[in-house]
């Protein structure tokens, strides 16, 4: 059947979507305060606003729970998936606004807050896109967002990252469209589910295959598509950094694993999706390789990122069943476990400096212990050493690869893992090595204090996520 | 209870951060009550009923599964002993983080000898690497963390093949709850091909923590820059991890792979057992004298293991806690010592028995331990241990391993010579002789010395974890 391209306003399934609609209101109305309130009560208020409007689209989300559902004809579909990602999403969004307290320029707060509702509701679009057109449409409203919130800190890297993740990102977009092109010149449909029938050995299709997978892999930056990734880390602002950091790939990866299990789960159709996997592997090694000689703490969790996100792709290898409820966990353990890192920087950082270098960490466990002892414990999760969410879900990764019979991928994320430990503990040393004169230095006082919520909610999810792990049960199928 | 026994250690061990800085000294005491309460509480739960809280149901099964029989009951009491013993006699800055860390490990190291599940058994494996660690970046007494971080590397390298090892069985075989005595049972389901692979990522880790020649290198930098309390721990508790894990986990679960893999740890366990003798003859510095006979010593218990023979099982089980004993006992001894002294160097100390008389009794006992003198711990083991290997038939491995233990009686006299006797040297700085609270700390460990060796049945007897090699030993008896 083919699809109405129109659809009647009535017949619109408005209520699949209610969570997007909300997360996309919600930035109108920090506009309106940013334009009416008195100055000094502008800030608050519209952080205030942008949070309860994430919160509120993360209940009306949670709400469709349990109710699979496809909408707009087969271009949305509401289902366990969606609604993780969904929710990972919010999760993100709402400990990136708790650092965004000063997000730019005064005049620039409430917009930038605005972008980034707006970019989420497209990471939200992306986590039940089912066609290509909604793939496109979601990744387009995230990342137009992005471009300008990356170049918001003012600073002359900032620019430069804007630049630079603009044309980059671009060129992706690119590649993925002209791969989606011929996708449907090979299949006549734009509907993932239709691609499962495809005439796997048309050329055709293959090369739409591959050019689609390609522009996924620089969205979610995947070795060796990574190389934007640090630059543009280390020049957008902290918050921008950190929703990038989980929000964008939350979606593309919402995206490449339907595309993984809808279009391309048969047994013969594996064979196209073998260079991700390969992706994987060299996303593990690389992300960790380079991350070791960053002194920079927002490069370096660029780098690991890479890599993590190498983990989460490698337990979907197989395409089996488990393998994609064990990556949805991977990467909400990732999401506490890297905001709440993120959360410690925003509180190493004064009004005019961020605190991400790594000399910043230098005696950090004499002078503050308790922040010490939670960035500790959230390095320790991003290692995979216990007791954290990270180390259940290496342990659910590695059941994963070696169950669906990848067991060399298994052997490269052990290799990873094993070079991942010494970036991670380098800043545990740092902080309770000895430093000469680490102990004289004052403590920094955080322009917010905000993010300390976050780092409390971090570090308590990352904890229980690991002694009691949950995934979603009803996660396939993902197409009707 | 059991799990009370790990957790609140830990527990106390970070509320102690919230201790008032001011109170450095009485932070020390409250470590050594926290310990000795959880000598006192294992020593009266001989025979506490296993508990178990679920954690993963797919895709396998792991439960939180701790149980106190067997091997580990008397495990856990050497380490809570060695943990009191060891932080009663410790002097060290900021005491408070110090005793914190120790709680910690502590912790998960009950964690990991109480484990019935092989998941949570990795789980403690890892965690325990965590303190140690930060022991050596905050205390290590050079500037750079070489030290710490070859620690880290090699046993974190050894800790990610036991994870892999253990995901892989708990994906073939369905569950990790495998290691209660209840649930003993054969390693048939595991196919030959996985089964090698499994057992290599288990018998890497175990040989890496033990260590056995030639992933050793972590070890001496290690002990030599842990403070002495820490050293004593690792040395005489954790090490014995490795040694464990190959009773507990490979012994009843992959008894094929580990007859396959009889040569090699043959050959390993004695490289390691000469090697270690040969080193800790011309090693300066006295505590890497200890960290290379721990080598030799822990060379002959891998044998023992696996000979497979009773016997020499038996005298494995003996000798690793008559190790545990005397090597806590020598670290402790040698700390007190580098406390007056402040050098380890054995050609810079001389003489220190004249004025020191209670220090170089304690030192006597321990030593004379560690070289295996009749009717002390140390004795009981090896004698139990040659005897077995004497029976396997295998003579060679009786005739080698012998000559090492002739050379510890070498290496710990020159050691106790070296410091004790002699001229007393001029620049040394005076102290006094070790105080009665000095003498406290070290006694208990000294008692358990001479109990172990004049009557090891307790050991013996004990409810084993592994029925499928261990019933063994109680037959022969």
């Amino acid at each position: 059947m083919t699809p109405p391209l129109v659809i009647p306003w009535g017949s619109a399934d408005w209520t699949a979507i209610a969570p997007i609609i909300v997360i996309a209101l919600a930035p109108l109305l920090v506009l309106l305060a940013d334009l009416t309130l008195p100055r000094a009560a502008r800030r608050p208020a519209a952080l205030s606003l942008a949070l309860l409007g994430t919160a509120a689209a993360g209940l009306v989300a949670l709400a469709g729970w349990g109710k699979p559902y496809v909408a707009f004809g087969g271009g949305f579909v509401l289902g366990g998936f969606t609604i993780a990602f969904e929710e990972i999403v919010i999760v993100a969004t709402l400990f990136s606004l708790l650092m965004a307290y000063r997000l730019g320029r005064e005049d620039q707060t409430a917009g930038g807050l605005a972008l980034m509702l707006w970019s989420a509701a497209g990471a939200m679009l992306m986590a039940g896109a089912a066609n290509l057109m909604t793939i496109f449409l979601g990744l387009e409203l995230l990342s137009l967002g992005l471009y300008c919130l990356c170049g918001l800190a003012g600073r002359a890297g900032a620019r430069e990252a804007a630049l630079k993740y603009l044309i980059l990102s671009s060129t992706a977009s690119a590649f993925m469209l002209y791969g989606m092109a011929l996708l449907f010149g090979a299949t006549g449909s734009i509907q993932l589910s239709a691609l499962a029938g495809a005439n796997l050995s048309a050329p055709l299709f293959a090369v739409g295959v591959g050019m689609f997978l390609i522009g996924f892999a620089f969205k979610l930056s995947l070795a060796p598509f990574h190389v934007w990734t640090p630059d543009v880390y280390e020049g957008a602002p902290l918050p921008v950094t950190a929703f990038m950091s989980v929000a964008t790939k939350a979606g593309a990866l919402a995206v490449v694993a339907r595309f993984a299990y809808a279009a391309l789960s048969t047994p013969q159709s594996h064979v196209l999706l073998q260079p991700l996997w390969i992706l994987a592997a060299l996303s593990m090694l690389v992300g960790n390789l380079a991350a070791l000689a960053q002194t920079d703490m927002k490069r370096l969790l660029a780098y690991s990122g890479v890599a993590q996100l190498g983990y989460i792709v490698a337990g979907m290898a197989g395409t089996t069943a488990f393998g994609l409820r064990y990556a949805i966990f991977y990467l909400a353990a990732y999401t506490f476990m890297n905001l709440g890192a993120f959360a410690v920087v925003a509180l190493l950082s004064h009004d005019r400096e961020e605190g991400s270098r790594l000399s910043a960490f230098e005696g950090l466990g004499y002078r503050q212990p308790v922040l010490a002892g939670a960035m500790t414990f959230f390095l320790l999760a991003l290692a995979g050493l216990p007791p954290t969410a990270g180390f259940t879900g290496k342990v659910l990764i590695l059941a994963a690869t070696v169950g669906a019979g990848y067991a060399w991928l298994a052997g490269v994320l052990i290799v990873g893992t094993a070079i991942s430990a010494y970036v991670y503990i380098k800043i545990v040393r740092a902080m309770y090595g000895r430093t000469t004169g680490a102990e004289i230095k004052r403590p920094v006082v955080p322009s917010s204090p905000l993010p300390w919520i976050g780092v409390g909610l971090c570090a308590l999810a990352t904890l229980v996520l690991g002694l009691y792990p949950i995934a979603p049960s009803d996660v396939l199928p993902l197409v009707k | 209870m059991i799990w009370t026994l790990a957790l609140a250690p830990m527990l106390l061990g970070l509320l102690l951060y919230a201790w008032p800085r001011s109170a450095d000294a009485a932070a020390k005491w409250f470590g050594v009550a926290v310990a000795g309460c959880a000598f006192v509480v294992t020593l009266l739960s001989a025979n506490a009923p296993d508990e178990s809280v679920r954690w993963l149901q797919r895709p396998f099964t792991a439960n939180f599964h701790a149980g106190l029989g067997g091997l580990s009951y008397w495990l856990v009491l050497l380490l809570t002993l060695a943990t009191a013993c060891a932080l009663a006699s410790t002097r060290i800055s900021r005491q408070r983080d110090f005793v914190a860390q120790m709680l910690v490990l502590m912790g998960a190291m009950t964690g990991l000898f109480v484990a019935r599940d092989l998941l949570v058994f990795a789980l403690f494996w890892d965690l325990m690497l965590i303190p140690v660690f930060l022991i050596l970046v905050a205390w290590t007494p050079s500037k750079s963390s070489a030290s710490a971080w070859r620690y880290l590397i090699y046993n974190l390298t050894g800790g990610l093949a036991l994870l892999l090892a253990t995901a892989a069985y708990g994906m073939l075989e369905g569950s990790t709850d495998v290691l209660g005595a209840t649930l003993g049972r054969g390693a048939t389901a595991i196919g030959p091909a996985w089964g090698e692979w499994i057992f290599a990522g288990f018998a890497f880790a175990f040989l890496v923590k033990t260590p056995v020649w030639p992933f050793h290198t972590w070890m001496p930098s290690a002990y030599a820059d842990l403070p002495p309390a820490a050293a004593a721990v690792v040395s005489a508790v954790q090490s014995k991890g490795g040694l464990y894990g190959f009773l507990v986990v490979t012994a009843p679960l992959m008894p094929e792979q580990m007859r396959a893999a009889l040569p090699l740890m043959f050959v390993l366990g004695l490289v390691g057992l000469v090697y270690g003798a040969v080193v800790a003859l011309v090693q300066d510095d006295a505590k890497r004298v200890v960290a290379y006979s721990s080598l030799s010593h822990l060379g002959l218990i891998l044998i023992a293991i696996f000979s497979g023979n009773p016997l020499a099982l038996s005298g494995a089980v003996v000798y690793v806690l008559a190790h545990g004993l005397f090597s806590a006992g020598l670290f402790i001894v040698l700390g007190q010592v580098e406390q007056r002294e402040e050098t380890r160097s054995i050609a810079r100390l001389g003489g220190l028995g004249a004025r020191n008389p209670r220090l170089a009794g304690s030192l006597t006992i321990v030593a004379l331990a560690a070289l295996g003198l009749p009717g002390l711990c140390g004795f009981a083991g090896e004698i139990l241990i040659l005897t077995g290997l004497y029976q396997t038939g295998a003579v060679w491995v009786a005739g080698i391993a012998l000559v090492p233990i002739i050379v510890a009686a070498a290496y710990m006299l020159r050691l106790f010579q070296g410091i004790m006797q002699g001229p007393e040297v001029e620049d040394l700085p005076e102290r006094a002789d070790a105080s009665f609270l000095e003498l406290l700390a070290i006694a208990p460990l000294v008692l358990a010395i001479v109990l172990l060796g004049v009557n090891p049945g307790p050991v013996l007897a004990a409810r084993s974890l592994a029925p499928a090699q261990l019933s063994a030993v109680e037959v022969q008896r």
